[in-house]
């Protein structure tokens, strides 16, 4: 770890800081101009009972005073307690959540980068045959396919379809616990990030196996599987790299639809539902946590990268 | 050697400055229409996208049965030859709706694209150009922005502001869907800045304005409209979504993503009210995608081999 690399680090940190203050503070201020507040809904027997719940809250308080009340509680870990279900305190709740999210996620990016790359290579290095078509024209549809309609079709396909195929042997019980309940809705949240990842291999494919390195590489009679992945695969996944930050945006902007239609109780659904709720504590928590989680992730391959690219250098 | 028809062509290039520069654009949009049209997929996506829009006109003007119409029907009723796409749960006929669907999504896809579009270009071209503090400025913005969930950002927009007219869907999309445009057209101006054409119009006095908007602006442009091609697809995308969760335009309208959300319930009984706004959905964004794909391949032959 050279000095450049630290100051480039500590640079990124500071963005990463910053992104989360405005997005909090735009939050915070956004949702406390909204007229009526999360108690609306409790039906309030008495102006008196209001006022201690917004003096329990600190809503009461002038709003600047709210806002350093609450990041002083966030630099100690702390996220506050939930509008709607009284006690409830947020930070807990939302490790707990992110576990389930974390790990629907990771298996959608192990389907993502796996399958993703293996298409992509096999397209790049059948170029222009019926493969190539085939795997290009399935990328075009992967990418464009919004994931709750990929979800609805796997849906169908595996609740209804299965089942009367097999004849009720096979039921796909949607919900979350099960091992096997993963594996549907990691699907359908890879898909659209798998199609990204095998239309960018393929194309950076493309331009590595025309070098002159890889065509010695080929005229000394090496074996194939060698030229292409210690030779090609190597520099035709820097780019590749790049793309994992915005991946993992796209993975967790996706989980917030795939969670809630799966029944999954993960942090996207969380978002949802308190959106719903008008659970502006959550929102606000969970907002500036997925502000934080993709900063650190495009952080993460910008430290990658030099590894794969030692020209690269901070 | 290397000299005298270098200078030759400076001077020919010179002369005829006028007529050859009007030539030659022409000739880049015939030369980009002529290799659209040997890609056949990029073809097919042209004339359905076509289709789509042509749909979305009529459906102001005529649809089958009114949109908002229960009850023409039995309800959940399959496809029949009078409801070619058969009813929904309220008994409504789903190929209007449908047709009143692609409306809001070519309205909400267009109007983002454009408005995206201003705002990316006027920052990035800015950006780009004046470099130092403003460039500062705006790169932080694009950065801060950049690390900030997209979608997450405009279900906070629509829920905080409580709006759901499509104006005000289009512009909360466009306020997070800039980020990308204003990135690619910043690079194309820092590149583009130091070339001697704008160094030639500099020193002839032109103002930064006509530098920015006559001679930077014009030889961005293929990449900039291939950029505002795939902000039409990704911008259905969000208003589908946001309709999917309830917080797109209001129910009676037909919009894609709520029409595939109402038919959720019934998937196992009537799959058809839920698979056809879907399918219609996926298919316009595939076609609009395959579109974008086609008209960079154009635009730009490098990238395709």
């Amino acid at each position: 770890m050279t000095r450049g690399t630290f100051a480039y680090v500590a640079q990124r940190f500071v963005l990463i800081a910053l992104t989360a203050l405005v997005v909090s503070s735009i939050v915070f201020i956004g949702v406390h101009q909204l007229p009526g507040n999360a108690f609306l809904s409790e039906r309030q027997s008495s102006p008196q009972r209001e006022a201690e719940l917004l003096h329990h809250y600190g809503l009461d308080k002038p709003l600047p005073e709210q806002y350093l009340a609450w990041v002083g509680g966030v630099l100690h870990g702390d996220l506050g307690e939930s509008l709607v279900n009284r006690g409830v305190r947020i930070t807990p709740l939302l490790l707990r959540e992110l576990r389930v999210s974390a790990t629907l996620g990771l298996f959608a990016l192990l389907f993502t980068v796996v399958l993703g790359m293996g298409l992509g290579i096999l397209a790049a290095t059948k170029q222009n045959t019926w493969i190539d078509y085939a795997a290009s024209f399935g990328g075009t549809v992967g990418y464009s396919m919004p994931n709750f309609v990929t979800a609805t079709l796997l849906i169908l396909l595996t609740v209804t379809g299965f089942y009367a195929w097999s004849g009720g042997a096979f039921y796909e019980d949607i919900g979350w616990g099960k091992p096997e309940q993963v594996i549907v809705p990691a699907i359908a949240l890879g898909l659209y990030p798998m199609a990204i990842i095998s239309r960018l291999t393929r194309a950076s494919m493309l331009e590595v196996i025309r070098q002159d390195y890889v065509r010695t590489a080929w005229a000394k009679g090496l074996r194939p599987r060698l030229v292409i992945v210690r030779h090609s695969l190597r520099n035709a996944l820097i780019p590749v790299v790049t793309i994992l930050g915005p991946i993992t945006t796209s993975v967790i902007t996706g989980s917030v639809v795939i969670e809630y239609i799966f029944g999954i109780p993960g942090l996207g659904k969380e978002f949802v539902n308190s959106i719903f709720n008008r659970d502006y504590n959550i929102v606000i928590g969970v907002f500036t946590f997925y502000a934080v989680l993709v900063g650190l992730a495009n952080l993460a391959v910008d430290l990658v990268y030099p590894l794969l690219d030692p020209r690269i250098r901070y | 050697m290397a000299t005298a028809p270098s200078d030759y062509a400076l001077q020919e290039d010179f002369v005829a400055s006028e007529q050859y520069e009007v030539g030659e654009s022409v000739s880049l949009w015939q030369d980009t229409w002529r290799r659209m049209r040997r890609n056949r997929l990029a073809l097919i996506a042209t004339a359905f996208v076509l289709f789509v829009l042509l749909v979305a006109i009529v459906s102001q003007f005529w649809t089958p049965y009114p949109i908002w119409r229960q009850g023409v029907g039995p309800t959940y009723q399959t496809p029949t030859l009078k409801h070619p796409l058969g009813l929904d749960q309220s008994g409504r006929d789903i190929l209007s709706r449908l047709m009143g669907g692609a409306a809001i999504s070519m309205e909400v896809g267009i109007g983002t694209a454009l408005l995206s579009s201003v705002i990316g270009i006027v920052l990035g071209l800015l950006a780009g150009f004046y470099r130092g503090w403003i460039d500062s400025v705006i790169s932080l913005v694009i950065n801060v922005w950049y690390g900030i969930p997209d979608l997450l950002v405009v279900i906070m927009i629509v829920v905080i502001t409580g709006r759901r007219e499509l104006l005000f869907i289009i512009i909360a999309i466009s306020i997070t869907a800039w980020v990308n445009m204003a990135r690619l057209v910043r690079g194309q101006t820092l590149s583009l800045r130091e070339r001697e054409f704008v160094e030639a119009a500099r020193s002839i006095g032109t103002r930064d304005f006509s530098i920015l908007f006559r001679h930077i602006f014009p030889n961005a442009l293929g990449p900039i409209i291939v950029q505002a091609t795939y902000l039409v697809p990704s911008a259905i995308i969000f208003e589908a979504f946001l309709s999917y969760l309830g917080l797109g335009v209001p129910p009676p309208n037909p919009s894609w993503g709520a029409m595939t959300a109402e038919g959720y319930r019934s998937l196992q009984y009537a799959p058809h009210i839920t698979l056809i706004p879907a399918l219609a959905l996926g298919l316009t964004l595939v076609a609009l995608n395959a579109f974008g794909d086609g008209l960079r391949d154009a635009l730009d032959p490098r990238m395709r081999r």
